[in-house]
């Protein structure tokens, strides 16, 4: 089989052509009051859902844009925000 | 009138002697039958309490209860997992085992592990196929020599065996290899690590499934976890779809699904659970005689004793809890291979299949117990290294389970390193390993 998403500038393509860029996690924390462990859970920790979820991603092998989407990681396939296949 | 062919011939000997038929038929009797097949463990009650309790009956988990039931004489102990036995990673590794890790705590490990697997051959009394026909790792860029060159001072430091080859070295070795300047990425030379091979990974998982089952443990297959009980601070049991079962010690040990698990008990790891893939050419004969690996191609090869090419390929770069192959590594392997071993070329691939690596991001596992929650222990992030770590890792888990103490060896395995920023130092580059890398 093979997977898909779809990009926003260029459509349905591939998903060999683009490159993961992490789940979703908000904005990145302030500087004021960080701590090692804080730091942590910001860049290192995953919520590794087994479902849909949100997440960057970038066309590497094509226009270059970054762009979030939903997808479901129990089957591999892109989904709406409700988890329904898009 | 004379029979004409052999039916005839015997039903006119049954018939004119009913008598023979007695002696051709076997015997009824179940023990004097040759026919008669053991099942290496039986089905087990399904108790509401035990002394400890493995989520995942892959190799870590079954080894745990065989080292806590063996060893620390905790027989009250049971393995839940959800498909069968050996259904993960356990079954879907390409079944490569070796010592020539970057960081010195782990190749101690894996070293134990290594030496391990004679010993628990002749324990379980269950052959596993152990083949240590050595493994070699092709580099093909100066950096990657110089990778090489930290890994095999980290080997022979810490007494394991491995040394530096000249490509003209690895030709000898492997004769089938091609070494010429024709290729994407020509091979400088390689990493040659004697003790390493391959292991039957069914037979390991079947073995220690077996050997556990002999002294007391219950395998519960076709049991699905749904929650994880935590009562003031310390681990009360887990539920299942078959019940709830209280336990004061709860291992996780449930591969790539590992992350799942340690979520229903409000635990978030630094793990990616990335789909890896690996696939069989048809049989060939004796051909190549080592584990060949090669970082360059992402590509890693050997031929089982069957006679089939194994190999294995990069992981897909995005998280996944699928076992779902793609083209994209058909592709890749082909070309890849054809190019580092071209009698390849034309050979067909016969099978597919693919696993979840539970990835860290300093490409270490993640051993740890009692924190946060007391009695809750973790066996994960084992990435794409379960399988020749398993046996070792049950050893060292059991003793941690059966003192809460974590053993000298499983130290730099804390999961309190990633937020202390001490990592293993088992990358080459940054800490951050990810699909991206």
């Amino acid at each position: 089989m093979s997977y898909t998403i779809t990009c926003p500038i260029c459509g349905k393509r591939d998903l060999y052509e683009f490159r993961f860029g992490n789940e979703e996690r908000g904005p990145a924390p302030d500087h004021e009051g960080l701590t090692p462990r804080s730091y942590s859970e910001a860049v290192q920790m995953h919520k590794a859902v087994g479902g849909p979820q949100k997440e960057w991603w970038y066309h590497r092998d094509g226009c270059g844009v970054w762009f979030t989407i939903w997808r479901d990681t129990l089957t591999g396939r892109e989904t709406d925000e409700s988890g329904e296949i898009s | 009138m004379l029979p004409k062919n052999y039916i005839d011939i015997f039903c006119f000997i049954v018939l004119e002697n009913p008598l023979v038929l007695i002696c051709i038929l076997p015997s009824t009797k179940e023990e004097d039958s040759p026919m008669k097949l053991e099942r290496l463990w039986g089905a087990s009650p399904f108790r509401s309490s035990y002394d400890a309790v493995m989520i995942g009956g892959g190799i870590h988990g079954l080894a745990t209860a065989y080292f806590l039931a063996k060893e620390h004489n905790m027989r009250n102990v049971a393995v839940i997992e959800r498909k069968y036995v050996g259904f993960g990673g356990s079954g879907r590794n390409t079944a490569i085992v070796r010592a020539n890790q970057r960081s010195q705590g782990n190749v101690r490990l894996y070293d134990e592990g290594l030496k391990l697997w004679a010993t628990l051959i002749r324990d379980l009394d269950f052959n596993m196929m152990f083949y240590n026909c050595g493994n070699l790792n092709t580099f093909h860029s100066e950096g990657a020599l110089g990778a090489a060159r930290l890994a095999v001072s980290t080997a022979q430091l810490s007494g394991v065996k491995s040394e530096l080859l000249d490509r003209k070295q690895c030709k000898e070795l492997i004769p089938v290899l091609n070494i010429e300047d024709n290729i994407k990425y020509p091979i400088l030379g390689g990493m040659y690590h004697p003790p390493g091979g391959i292991v039957r990974h069914d037979a390991v998982a079947w073995g220690l499934a077996k050997g556990a089952a002999r002294y007391g443990v219950h395998i519960h297959q076709n049991t699905e976890v749904t929650g994880i009980d935590v009562e003031n601070g310390k681990i009360a049991g887990i539920r299942t779809d078959r019940g709830t079962i209280k336990s004061p010690r709860v291992l996780i040990c449930a591969g790539g699904w590992g992350a799942l698990l340690a979520q229903m008990a409000g635990i978030e790891l630094p793990l990616h659970p990335l789909t890896i893939q690996a696939m069989v050419t048809q049989p060939l004969k004796p051909v190549l005689h080592h584990v060949i690996s090669s970082g360059a191609y992402h590509v890693y090869a050997n031929q089982t004793l069957k006679g089939e090419i194994a190999t294995g390929a990069h992981m897909d770069p995005w998280p996944n809890y699928t076992t779902n192959t793609t083209p994209h590594y058909f592709k890749h392997q082909a070309e890849a291979l054809v190019e580092l071993l071209p009698f390849l070329r034309g050979v067909k691939f016969m099978r597919h299949w693919a696993g979840i690596a539970d990835m860290t991001p300093d490409m270490a596992p993640i051993l740890h117990g009692n924190d946060p929650i007391e009695g809750l222990y973790l066996d994960v992030g084992w990435g794409y290294f379960g399988f020749k770590s398993g046996p070792i890792t049950g050893k060292y888990m059991a003793q941690y389970i059966a003192d809460a103490k974590r053993p000298e060896i499983l130290k730099p395995f804390s999961l309190r390193r990633f937020e202390e920023f001490r990592h293993t130092g088992e990358t080459a580059g940054a800490f951050s390993y990810g699909p991206w890398n």
